[in-house]
């Protein structure tokens, strides 16, 4: 073994993190907070929607998937404070009108006979938009600050690949018809158009692109 | 979506049949067979008794639709009420709760289908009844939570630590192991239940009193005749170890055991009137 003595460098040769990042502390907790607000919503309403799904499989796996939302939501309701927030209701909000919007247009569908739109809702436009959201996070902020958000972002980004491909699974086990399968793209086009005006889960630039008026403005 | 669903909106693929709880109580076939008929044997739920086998699948399908109910109920919970603190509020941590509650209860479900295939019963072989989701659609969410966690949950104690038995006596230790798995979780549930009616009524002993009234309604309904109770024949035992885990004290154990003695000697006289009156 090498000289315990002998002195190393403190970054070790394969370690790459670096300490600039995209997010300052305010920032972060402002996408945080949007983030909070969308798990909320969502796991709220996976709950609600298992007493409306007659479909056996869907309905236990409702159930599992929103207890993994709750969780990513307490995750970042613990992260808040952390962030200079003490009061984590206080950014617990959608990142704007748009946002509050489409989530209310994913949970409105209510009727047995509307499983497909429940799950296109959720697995083909709003997952997907939280996993690029994510993703752009992860990658974009400092890896030494910020190390406990890129740690809840992997966690959670974990459970969203897996809950994206059950879902997936279940629309395409769902869709018997070309007549469904409009269906369902005719209810992922109604809600990517609410988002493309919402600009992502946590408004413009969830992704790094700053939304036309922004750039303008 | 609107909230605050009605047991009719329950939605069920065509396997099942519902039936009402009175019409369960009053059913003359094992918990509402559609297949078998006739009273048979024991009180007690034990391998040796004649009909045991049609007893226990009863008993599990009865589980697996409660299951589902309990499913169901913890995600309306999560749903049906605004975060705060206001009086309709529930908070952030008790919605934490419910959802954590939902995923323990999926794999409820999960594991009374596959105990059910294993056990030789299709879904649907025997009648469902609300009973469970009834109580879940109680607009308080004190209310609710205290006849859903405490009263049927805790008789999914009771139940269950009576299955885990009967999976040991029967020599079916993968019944035992399930049970096993599912006696802790609904130990947590039940201790949810008591946590939160503590802390939600800590400061409105009247919303406790109200709780508590519901919950014994909750549980007179499930001593009917002693069908719950700590006689050594009593169909379903109370499990006083776990419950006292869960977070019942001594006197409310007491309580429903006495409850149950009592249903239990009311069943007696009215057979007795019946017998004496079919005497002539
Ligand atoms: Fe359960
Ligand atoms: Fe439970």
């Amino acid at each position: 073994m090498a000289d315990p003595k002998k002195p190393r460098p403190a970054f070790a040769p394969w370690d790459r993190r670096e300490l600039p990042g995209a997010f300052d502390v305010e920032e972060t907790a402002r996408r945080v907070g949007n983030y909070k607000w969308v798990e909320m919503r969502l796991f709220e309403a996976l709950g609600g929607w298992v007493a409306t799904v007659p479909e056996l499989d869907v309905k236990m796996r409702l159930g599992t998937h929103c207890y993994k939302h709750a969780w990513h939501s307490e995750l970042w309701h613990k992260r808040l404070p952390e962030l200079r927030e003490m009061n984590p209701e206080r950014l617990t909000l959608p990142a704007n009108s748009a946002v509050e919007e489409f989530m209310e247009a994913i949970t409105e569908p209510e009727g047995e006979d509307r499983t497909l739109e429940k799950l296109v809702g959720v697995y083909r436009v709003l997952i997907p938009h939280k996993i690029a959201a994510y993703t752009y996070h992860l990658n974009n902020t400092s890896t030494i600050t910020d190390a406990p958000t890129i740690r809840s972002l992997k966690l959670i980004l974990n459970d969203e690949f897996e809950d994206w491909r059950d879902g997936e699974m279940m629309i395409q086990s769902l869709i018997e018809t070309e007549e469904e399968a409009r269906r369902a793209a005719d209810r992922q086009a109604q809600l990517e158009s609410i988002l493309v005006r919402a600009g992502g889960i946590a408004g413009p630039g969830s992704i790094g692109m700053p939304a036309p008026e922004e750039v303008t403005a | 979506m609107k909230r605050h669903l009605r047991v009719d909106d329950l939605a069920r693929d065509s396997r099942f049949v519902r039936l009402p709880l009175e019409a369960r109580f009053n059913d003359p076939r094992p918990q509402g067979s559609r297949s078998s008929s006739g009273r048979s044997g024991g009180r007690r739920l034990t391998p040796d008794r004649p009909g045991a086998p049609d007893g226990a699948r009863a008993l599990m399908h009865g589980i697996f639709v409660g299951e589902i109910q309990a499913l169901e109920g913890a995600g309306r919970t999560c749903y049906d009420f605004d975060t705060g603190a206001g009086a309709d509020d529930v908070p952030f941590q008790l919605k934490l709760d419910m959802a954590r509650q939902c995923w323990d209860e999926a794999r409820h479900c999960e594991i009374s289908v596959k105990l059910s295939e294993w056990m030789g019963t299709e879904i649907g072989e025997f009648a469902e009844s609300t009973f469970l989701f009834e109580a879940a659609c109680n607009p308080d969410p004190v209310l609710r939570l205290t006849g859903v966690n405490r009263a049927l949950e805790g008789l999914a104690i009771d139940v269950f630590n009576a299955m885990r038995d009967f999976g040991d006596l029967a020599g079916d230790p993968v019944l035992e192991f399930c049970e096993d798995w599912m006696l802790a979780d609904e130990v947590t549930h039940v201790r949810m239940g008591s946590d939160w009616l503590r802390r939600l009524t800590e400061a409105d002993p009247e919303r406790r009193q109200r709780a508590l009234e519901f919950q014994s309604i909750v549980d007179k309904l499930f001593s009917g005749g002693g069908f719950r109770g700590e006689e050594e024949d009593s169909p379903i035992r109370l499990a006083r170890r776990f419950r006292q885990l869960a977070g019942f004290t001594d006197a409310e154990i007491d309580s429903i055991s006495e409850g149950s003695r009592q249903a239990r000697r009311e069943a007696e006289a009215a057979r007795q009137r019946a017998a004496a009156k079919a005497a002539g």
